[in-house]
């Protein structure tokens, strides 16, 4: 072995997996995606494995790419909202919720109460489903179907609401600037008790159905595992910031909306199955902000006060000339717009700062060394959203 | 240099006699604790699910599904088309005669255009519903109608003042 | 806070020469010079005052008027609890020679997808950067889509893109050939500009 070894020129054309040295042109290139269920969504990771493992991978993203930033220079205020409905489809109220909050802030408008109450209700029924969406395609990934079924049960009563107060079911276009475009009604809002005892319940039982069990333990404990200083250097946001032990939860720590009236945790990762900032306790960090979401909704639908939905807007927005970047805390992570405003119709320039797509760059780095069916982890644990990568 | 690479691998304590039959006791529990949960789906819950063509699903009352412009109480006022984000709606109108006898819309305002061209192409459309919101006599409206696939692009283009389209206005607009 | 910043960054950094902007409206920031934009990150990621462990993104606007680009890097600290808008701005350039600056992707490795991206879409060239390719668009894609003066290419790999049979004419001209046959005072369409009816594709 070793005198052929020495026949190369270099040796670059040799890697060193564990304890045995392959040639790189041996390497068997693999195209994971970008139709592959384990993607979700159009992601292609072209990875290079021996064998069973992987020596690298490279995501190639833009499958999906709808240069919605490039559209957002043409659109009067309100009709960015539809398409910045469009980037994580998953969790279309709380992509709004940020945008609006950006064109307030710039405007100095202000939202009623009864508006702030129902924005947040809303969005963290959404982190709900959004989690639930997780949950279920996680299961999916490492083999389990029926989560994914019971999870969608859940889903579908929140999308119901939210068909009744918007008009869509995935789409929205409901946060408006200065407002929420329906009120909602005691009954719903009934509902919504409902649903949250019963969710309570029943996410109990999903947890011991998936989490607690011996075989998914053993599937993502010690699996993909995050370090705090890989966390801060990839700009991490969001559940996997937190899976990694990382208290830092922009409701709590910059709070925006009326996020500062609420008594809630932030869950973080403990390292309760393996090691700290593995991919279980990225899954235990989205459970229990489950448990955190029902307890702000119940403290919204005790605090809901009667008025108006709406504040006063001018027919015609016009931002003042300026820049600002905001950031809200969504199911997925950061969500930042940095807004530059030449004081015309039109956003001079949007950029919208996505969480998914900084979270995917992680990827190359936790690939390498990784089994296959543990890449397939990783990738589930860090939770994508295509739609909102390639925007 | 060659590059190395280390295997994902944390260091597990060594697999004793006894850790191996926790193992296997763990995973029978917690399966049989899953188990016993997906048995109570499949005998206590009544499925959730329809059967789409037999049964249809009622919408709710403001959902954003196919497009209706009442024509006949349409004031040509392009504020649709303004709102649009897409650009999806084609009006063109021309101005009544001053002489031309006088008509006015449901709710009473006076109607000074006629009407000559009103096309939404729904294939471009997003259903967002902006439209609907900035017309002043509330005839384009959202309808809970959601069967309507079409095999061509062409058939996907909306004239309301066509009269095939006109001939389905009794089955949504409820007067 | 932003003169606090900025009075670090000049003492670190005397080259950097930092100006805090603080508007009426929106956010503030502080603008360094491009040349010594990898020494001020440095700087700013181990000072321990305003530890800026995290960069959020990188955001890149042209100015055809000036003929700058500006680039904006939006970083944040998640110990300290700070943000802070730290922008450059660099010559315009044109398509065969994009301006250049260097890269950040040794302090923060989130830097490596954020400097990819402003590549794509804005055309500016980060040096020392590991992987520099396009990210969003085809690696054979022509031109920076967020410039203000982007054209789309007519043809891309064989595919015409806004083929004349997709795009609808018909309705589209339909009040333009109403104008041609009455008095066009009396006319009135959606579409303001008529002939242009590549808007919609």
């Amino acid at each position: 072995m070793a005198n052929q070894h020495d026949n190369h020129e270099t040796n670059e054309d040799v890697i060193i997996l564990g304890d045995q040295e392959v040639l790189k042109s041996d390497l068997l290139t693999l195209n994971m995606g970008p139709q592959h269920p384990a993607t979700h969504g159009v992601l292609r990771v072209e990875i290079k494995t021996d064998s069973e493992i992987v020596a690298e991978a490279i995501p190639h993203l833009g499958y999906l790419h709808r240069c919605m930033e490039k559209h957002c220079e043409h659109l009067d205020y309100r009709g960015v909202i539809p398409f910045v409905d469009r980037m994580d489809y998953l969790a279309s109220m709380s992509m709004e919720w940020g945008y609006a909050l950006t064109i307030e802030k710039m405007l100095g408008t202000e939202v009623p109460r009864r508006a702030q109450y129902i924005r947040t209700m809303i969005a963290e029924l959404q982190r709900i489903a959004s989690h639930l969406m997780f949950y279920g395609t996680y299961a999916i990934d490492l083999g389990a179907f029926s989560p994914f079924l019971y999870a969608f049960q859940d889903r579908e009563e929140i999308l119901r609401l939210f068909e009744e107060l918007s008009g869509a079911r995935l789409l929205y276009n409901y946060v408006w600037i200065g407002g929420v475009w329906n009120d909602i009604s005691d009954e719903q809002l009934k509902r919504v008790e409902n649903f949250c005892y019963k969710m309570e319940e029943n996410m109990k039982k999903y947890d011991d159905l998936v989490g607690q069990n011996h075989i998914f333990v053993g599937r993502t404990a010690n699996v993909g595992v995050i370090s705090k200083d890989l966390a801060y250097d990839f700009g991490l946001t969001g559940p996997v910031l937190r899976g990694s032990g990382i208290k830092w939860d922009l409701r709590k720590d910059r709070p925006y909306g009326i996020y500062n009236e609420f008594d809630f945790d932030v869950p973080v990762g403990q390292g309760l199955k393996g090691q700290l900032g593995d991919c279980w306790d990225r899954y235990y960090v989205r459970v229990q902000e489950i448990f955190e979401s029902i307890k702000i909704i119940r403290q919204c639908l005790d605090g809901i006060e009667a008025g108006p939905v709406m504040g006063k807007v001018s027919k015609i927005i016009k931002v003042p000339a300026g820049e600002i970047y905001m950031r809200t805390e969504c199911p997925r992570g950061e969500l930042g717009y940095h807004l530059i405003s030449d004081g015309g119709k039109t956003p001079y320039r949007l950029k919208v700062k996505s969480p998914c797509f900084t979270n995917v760059s992680i990827l190359p780095e936790l690939a390498p060394g990784q089994m296959v069916a543990d890449l397939v982890a990783t990738i589930g644990s860090i939770d994508i959203v295509l739609g909102e990568v390639d925007r | 240099m060659s590059q190395t690479l280390e295997l994902k691998k944390v260091e597990e304590p060594e697999l004793t006699f006894t850790q191996w039959w926790k193992n296997v006791y763990l995973g029978i529990k917690t399966t049989f604790i899953g188990l016993k949960i997906t048995m109570k789906y499949v005998w206590a819950v009544k499925p959730v699910t329809i059967e789409y063509p037999e049964v249809r699903e009622e919408l709710p009352a403001n959902s954003r599904s196919r497009l209706f412009n009442d024509a006949e109480n349409c004031i040509s006022c392009l504020q649709c088309s303004v709102a649009c984000p897409v650009d999806c709606i084609y009006i063109t109108a021309v101005k009544r005669d001053a002489d031309a006898p006088k008509i006015k819309t449901k709710d009473g305002t006076a109607i000074k255009l006629d009407l000559k061209q009103y096309t939404i192409d729904t294939a471009l459309c997003c259903y967002c519903g902006l439209c609907t919101t900035v017309c002043p006599t509330e005839c384009l409206t959202h309808t809970t109608d959601y069967e309507y696939a079409q095999y061509t692009l062409a058939a996907m283009k909306y004239d309301y003042l066509a009269p095939d389209i006109r001939a389905w206005r009794h089955r949504i607009v409820k007067d | 806070m932003l003169n606090q910043i900025t009075d670090y960054i000049n003492s670190k950094v005397p080259s950097a020469n930092a100006v805090a902007t603080t508007p009426e409206k929106g956010d503030g920031f502080v603008t360094v010079k491009a040349e010594s934009i990898l020494e001020v990150a440095n700087a700013l990621k181990n000072s321990s005052e305003f530890e800026m462990n995290v960069l959020q993104v990188i955001t890149g606007t042209d100015y055809p008027a000036a003929s700058e680009i500006e680039l904006t890097y939006v970083l944040a600290s998640f110990t300290k609890n700070l943000e802070l808008l730290l922008k450059v701005r660099l010559p315009r350039g044109d398509k065969n020679n994009l301006p250049k600056i260097n890269s950040v992707v040794s302090v923060w490795r989130a830097a490596n997808y954020q400097e990819r991206e402003a590549f794509d879409m804005i055309g500016v060239t980060f040096v020392g950067h590991p992987d520099h390719r396009r990210i969003l668009t085809p690696d054979d894609w022509d031109g920076h889509p967020l410039r203000k003066d982007y054209v789309v290419q007519e043809v891309y790999r064989g595919m015409v893109v806004n083929p004349a049979h997709k795009v609808n004419t018909e309705d589209h001209f339909f009040g333009k050939k109403l104008k041609e046959t009455m008095d066009p005072k009396k006319v009135v369409n959606s579409w303001k500009s008529d002939d242009d009816a590549s808007v919609e594709a």
